[in-house]
Parts: C-alpha cells; sequence; structure tokens
C-alpha cells in the first residue's frame, strides 16, 4: 500500500537498470557515433533543447500547415543550417514531417545517414530530459564530448523499401554488419534507425527500461514495475495521442 | 482504449486512471504548477516506485514518437487492421494522408 509522503524528487530512488542504462545513453550521446562526433551529436542534442524556445517552431506549430510560417530557427549553435531545421521540426513538430520535406533536407546536403543518426539522437536525449523533467528534477547540463571519430560503415543489406529513409530487413543483414535486431526484436519500429544500427541499440536499450522488454509488454500473467500493465498502456496511450503519435 | 486518448481517466476500471492521465496531460501540457501537483499526486496515490515509473512511460513516449515520424516506418499490417477504426476517428488517418 502507498504511503502519502512529502514528495522530494531528488530522493527517488531509480531501479538499478533504468539508472545503469540512463547513465550509459549519457555517455553514448556524448560519444563518436557512426558518422557524427561525440562534439556534433551534443550539438545536435543542444539544438533539441533550444528548440522547445524557437519562435519560428512556435509559430510553425499553431499554423495550420508548418509549411506557411517562414522565417529563421532561434540561436543556432555549431551546426549547418539544414541539420538545425531536421532537429528543430522533428524535435518540436515530428507529427507533420512529410517524405517531400525530408527529401529536400537531402538535397541540400544532408545524408541519408547522418539524418538517421540524428533523428536517434532527437530520440535518445528527449527520453533523458523528458524522464528528468517528469520526475521533477533539474535539466542536466550536456555532458563533455568524448574523443573518437565516428566509424561511417553503411551496412550492405540497407534499402529503401519500407519507410521514407533505407533500413535493413533482418533476412537482408551481411556478414560483417552489426545486428540491430538480436536483443530487441525485429518490429517495424526496430527498424526505423536499422540504417545506423548502434543507434538502434542506443535508443532501445533504454527503452526498455523505460518501457518493457518486447516480451514483458504483452505478458499479461506477470506485471514487471510499480505500474501495472494496463495502468502503463492507459498512460502511455495518453502521451501518444498528445504527441499525434499514428505509431 | 480509447479511455486512453480521451477524457480524464475515470471510470474506466484502471485503478488511479484519473491520476495517470492527469500525469501525462501535465507533463505534456502543463505549466511548472500543474506538474509538481501531478507529481505529488502519483507519489501520494501510488508511492516513489510508481512516479519513477511514470516518468518513465512519459519519457519513452514521448521520445518513440521520433523515430516512427522521423523515420516514416508504417505500422505492421495486422497492426494498420487492428486499430484501422481508432485511427480514422481520431482523425490520425488525415495526417497520414497529408505526409507523402
Amino acid at each position: 500500500m502507498a504511503q502519502a509522503s512529502a514528495f522530494d524528487p531528488a530522493a527517488l530512488a531509480i531501479r538499478d537498470g533504468l539508472a545503469r542504462q540512463c547513465s550509459l545513453a549519457w555517455e553514448r550521446l556524448a560519444s563518436a557515433g557512426t558518422w557524427w562526433t561525440g562534439a556534433e551529436r551534443l550539438a545536435i542534442a543542444a539544438e533539441v533543447r533550444r528548440a522547445h524556445a524557437c519562435g519560428l517552431c512556435r509559430r510553425r506549430k499553431e499554423a495550420l500547415s508548418p509549411y506557411t510560417a517562414e522565417g529563421s530557427h532561434d540561436g543556432p549553435g555549431h551546426l549547418p543550417l539544414s541539420i538545425v531545421e531536421i532537429v528543430h521540426r522533428i524535435a518540436t513538430d515530428a507529427g507533420r514531417l512529410t517524405k517531400k520535406w525530408l527529401y529536400s533536407m537531402f538535397e541540400s546536403g544532408v545524408t541519408e545517414e547522418q539524418y538517421v543518426e540524428a533523428v536517434g539522437v532527437v530520440a535518445l536525449i528527449t527520453a533523458l530530459d523528458s524522464f528528468d523533467l517528469s520526475l521533477g528534477l533539474p535539466q542536466r547540463p550536456l555532458p563533455a564530448a568524448r574523443p573518437g571519430a565516428p566509424s561511417r560503415h553503411r551496412p550492405a543489406g540497407a534499402r529503401r523499401d519500407l519507410a521514407w529513409v533505407s533500413t535493413v530487413a533482418p533476412e537482408d543483414l551481411a556478414p560483417g554488419d552489426p545486428d540491430p535486431y538480436r536483443i530487441h526484436g525485429a518490429k517495424n519500429i526496430h527498424r526505423a534507425l536499422s540504417l545506423v544500427p548502434q543507434e538502434v541499440l542506443n535508443f532501445f536499450d533504454l527503452d526498455v527500461e523505460l518501457y518493457l522488454k518486447d516480451h514483458e509488454i504483452r505478458d499479461f500473467a506477470q506485471e514487471y514495475r510499480a505500474l501495472s500493465h494496463v495502468q502503463i498502456e492507459l498512460l502511455a496511450g495518453r502521451v501518444s495521442a498528445l504527441n499525434g503519435c499514428y505509431y | 482504449m480509447g479511455a486512453a486518448l480521451e477524457g480524464d481517466g475515470s471510470g474506466v476500471g484502471v485503478p488511479h486512471g484519473s491520476i495517470l492521465v492527469e500525469f501525462g496531460e501535465a507533463m505534456l501540457r502543463g505549466d511548472a504548477k500543474r506538474r509538481e501537483s501531478a507529481r505529488e499526486a502519483v507519489h501520494a496515490a501510488m508511492g516513489a516506485a510508481a512516479m519513477v515509473d511514470a516518468a518513465a512511460i512519459v519519457a519513452s513516449f514521448n521520445a518513440v514518437v521520433k523515430l516512427a515520424d522521423g523515420s516514416g516506418i508504417p505500422l505492421e499490417d495486422f497492426k494498420e487492421q487492428a486499430t484501422a477504426g481508432l485511427r480514422e476517428e481520431l482523425g490520425l488517418e488525415k495526417l497520414n494522408r497529408g505526409a507523402g
């Protein structure tokens, strides 16, 4: 039976597995990825934070169509403007992205691989910051960048046949390519970032601790959290609806 | 399913449903005062571990939408068929039709 007591966010005990994956996610955010350096990944994360106070993003969000609001994003940092546009749109209005917009970003010089990794970074910092905000903790300063160079490996089996971006079907995994599906499964949502396999692992290693592991989601015979399955799905459904998430 | 998307979560048979729905609404749409009140309500009614789990669910579902929308990955066929009516009712199909 839960007991009413003074709420102190700093005193909350975080589950071991969740605390471990949050810590790892912060490290991964600051480390060289497959197509971006650690410093560039952190610049993307910083841009996500700026996006929430961006005047252009706010006007677009309020507009019937985001393409009717013109102007520049507030306070761009050290990233090319096309990356700033990508990060701000995904951070603030992802539900109204279009294939046409995405391909115009590719034409502006952003590669498909850079884009997919940027999506992963946006998702990761969104999860980490949302968790702290929801707990009532202050936003953490971004960590220092770790040294290292991107590995720049594109999976041989990647094809543009399912999503707007190229993905790797499980049956198209080539020898020598990292397997993004072995641990967390191979549903479509796991395929979303599979052009950059490490981003699949970066996100879902954290996500299965935030939410549930794939096999736990429909295991109604057992509860894995302090919230029951039905409580989790009620809250998850409301958050998804507020985000306009079709998935 | 509709209870997750509309209403205040009361009367749907989910223990503390209205508190959880308000928590989700407050985290996404509320100001600092409303968020604080929502956290205190979850903590008082369900305890510290549930508070952590509720925050974790908000974090997860705030983030996973970026993967889905950013990549244009479709729903699996079986999910699409199972949720077709609901998505039409909610107007989500109009968004999808406009996203080509």
